[in-house]
């Protein structure tokens, strides 16, 4: 507060006029004189009595004159009573207004904040702003394992370990006792050695009675903290605690419902390798959640059925984790292919592979060549380590099927019924008979805009176990080795006139063209086979139905 | 030359907090002078031209926007600086302010340091 200034009173446009008519009225002169002589009213040669003027017990000046200058010297007391009454209040009204002033502005900051430290932050820096301190912290503690966490801190001290862990150190007292002091006692402050504080001032955090933490003051000068700076800083912790308490639960709120999210990602994910997106899809559902007992769908699709040749062999002279192992490997090594061409795999049955190519047969055809092909690096791979090359084989129907959520209740299953999938399984069975890689129906066939792009060999019509119509089916030679490819393709037409002369029960010319390939193709088993039979009829009664099916071949 | 300034508001409170917020200014040989309502503050204004004023909308009698008004349309007195003090959240009034010739708008609960800068501002003391 600015100190009064008998000038300013005297010089007042209520005041003067009063002095000049009390001067003029008492017929006696009188001198107002400032506390250095200074005169400020009136003439002062040859006063005989002075009288002071005084404001709390400060001297501010005097009334020099005769005797009647007490009642002038009284009056002005009076004035200067009333005015430092008024500045008081002023003051005290002032102060009010900026702690009010201050706690409005802060609130405002705080509520633009959301992280519990930049909160904690903006406490601290607020705080050192207002009170003269060289350093500040604020530590939240932590009940449970009675230690503290820094929140905040400023002016750069390092506390230890024991500090804030230390049970029994003065810090972790401070921040768990749920008061607001001020200590400037050396033997206490000698306890916080890392802090070098000649004085320290802190203030609880405090939520519904429970103990948060405190904002912390460190003064390494010789300043005194002042119970106005401890009304301040308790004002400070006081409107930080429940910002920084919503923060928590606010942070912790979104943490956990992170890791709901992640929960249910991660079973989303796990259930999508179970039951495939496609399949969920198929029925159309967006979810597995959504799926219900009963639910079906029908729909024309390519069954791809693959199997691993001679794999009872294989796995004789195998363990039975690396039997696993070499079976996860292959299937690590197919399925990418299948999904690739727009396919899910149903299932996986051991060494075999069932897949659904829910669009047209090319993704299915397409998928079969490149597994062909892949099979023929992996290979290559083994050929290296001295490991029997694989041999696959892959069957492929298209037509309908039936795609549906069976089982009971509390059992549910992702099934698939269908007379399709029997099929494609038989006919990935005829690969062993006929000695090729990879058989397709003519229904797939059928669905192949550009047949040209994949090579193909028609093997005649069969019956397969369980069916009553017939099937004309195709090799496809595309995925074979590079050396397997060429000698197919340089014998097709040769094959093709057999093959024609064979349905035609011409079977000596069948035999002859036959023999031809395998003169090309010493390889070629499957004209071998073929040849064989064309002997056989060669030299029986074929009945006049004989319409070239091979039956039961399956068994 | 002795400066003059003029508080205008009718709550006694707000006055005081004025005054004791431009104590200093006293020093300076400035002349505080302050009106409950638009009517005295009008008149004041009129007689005593000061330099600046304080001056709340919201007050019986007149308002402050039409003591403004008065001032700077009506009586020409451009040389009179006018700070004019609303109440938060009525911001609208700013707009309305610059129409009455308003120099400058101050928002209440005010900020004691803003509120001298602006007063030593207008009055060009250091």
């Amino acid at each position: 507060m600015a100190r009064l200034k008998l000038n300013n009173l005297i010089s007042k446009k209520e005041v003067t006029p009063l002095l000049s008519s009390f001067a003029a009225s008492l017929a006696s002169q009188f001198c107002i004189e400032d506390e250095k002589e200074k005169i400020l009213f009136g003439n002062c040669d040859e006063q005989t009595h002075e009288y002071l003027l005084k404001s709390d017990d400060e001297i501010l000046g005097k009334v020099r004159g005769d005797g009647n200058a007490e009642r002038i010297a009284e009056f002005l007391n009076l004035l200067l009573y009333k005015e430092s009454e008024k500045k008081k209040l002023g003051t005290e009204v002032l102060n009010l207004y900026q702690e009010l002033n201050f706690i409005f502005n802060f609130s405002e900051k705080l509520a633009q904040l959301i992280e519990p430290d930049a909160i904690a932050q903006t406490a601290l820096n607020e705080a050192q702003h207002l009170i003269s301190s060289t350093s500040g912290v604020v530590v939240l503690f932590d009940e449970a394992h009675i230690r503290l966490n820094l929140l905040a801190s400023s002016g750069g001290i390092n506390f230890s370990e024991d500090d804030f862990n230390e049970h029994g150190s003065l810090l972790l007292q401070l921040a768990a006792s749920g008061q607001s002091e001020i200590i400037s006692d050396a033997p206490t402050l000698q306890n916080i050695q890392s802090s070098q504080a000649q004085s320290i001032i802190y203030a609880s955090l405090k939520v519904n009675q429970r103990v948060m933490g405190a904002i912390i003051l460190f003064n390494q000068g010789f300043g005194q903290y002042t119970a106005g700076d401890l009304k301040l800083l308790t004002t400070l912790a006081l409107q930080s605690s429940s910002a920084i308490n919503s923060a928590l639960l606010y942070e912790k709120n979104i943490r956990e419902a992170r890791e709901r999210e992640e929960a249910m990602r991660r079973i989303h994910e796990i259930t999508v390798k179970f039951v495939p997106r496609e399949f969920i899809r198929s029925l159309g559902k967006e979810v597995i959640t959504d799926v219900r007992l009963g639910d079906q769908v029908e729909r024309e699709v390519t069954v791809l059925f693959s199997d691993i040749r001679d794999f009872t062999t294989l796995s004789e002279q195998m363990t039975p984790a690396e039997n696993f192992f070499f079976v996860s490997s292959f299937n690590e090594l197919m399925g990418p292919i299948i999904r690739r061409h727009n396919g899910f795999i149903n299932q996986y049955l051991g060494d075999a592979i069932m897949a659904i190519f829910p669009g047209s047969a090319v993704d299915a055809v397409a998928a079969a060549v490149e597994m062909q092909l892949a099979l023929n690096e992996f290979n290559n791979e083994r050929k290296i380590k001295n490991q029997l090359p694989i041999q696959i084989g892959i069957g492929m129907h298209t037509g309908p099927l039936i795609m549906g959520i069976t089982g009971d209740e509390l059992r549910l299953d992702a099934t698939t019924i269908s007379d399709t999938v029997n099929t494609a399984a038989r006919i990935e069975n005829l690969t062993k008979h006929f000695k090729c890689g990879v058989i397709l129906t003519n229904e797939t066939l059928q669905q192949l805009s550009q047949t040209e792009k994949y090579k193909l060999r028609h093997l005649g019509l069969v019956k397969v176990k369980g069916k009553k119509n017939l099937l004309s089916i195709h090799e496809c030679f595309s995925g074979n080795t590079e050396l397997q490819f060429q000698m197919k393709l340089s014998t097709l037409n040769i094959f093709s006139d057999g093959m024609s002369f064979y349905l035609d029960k011409s079977f000596e010319k069948a035999a002859t063209a036959f023999q031809n390939v395998i003169d090309a193709d010493a390889a070629d088993l499957t004209a071998k086979i073929f040849l064989r039979k064309a002997t056989k009829y060669l030299n029986a009664v074929v009945p006049e139905d004989w319409m070239a099916v091979e039956e039961n071949l399956n068994s | 030359m002795q400066q003059k300034l003029l508080i205008v508001d009718d709550e006694a409170h707000i006055r005081m907090l004025i005054e004791q917020t431009l104590e200093e200014l006293e020093d300076n040989d400035v002349e505080f002078l302050s009106a409950d309502n638009g009517e005295k503050a009008l008149e004041i204004i009129s007689e005593e031209k000061p330099h600046l004023v304080f001056l709340d909308v919201m007050m019986p009698k007149m308002n402050g926007m039409e003591v403004c008004r008065r001032v700077k349309k009506e009586l020409g007195l451009n040389d009179v600086y006018i700070v004019l003090l609303t109440a938060k959240g009525q911001e609208l009034d700013r707009q309305k302010g610059q129409e009455v010739g308003a120099d400058v708008y101050m928002t209440k609960p005010f900020d004691p340091e803003v509120l001298l800068k602006k007063a030593k501002e207008v009055l060009s003391i250091e």
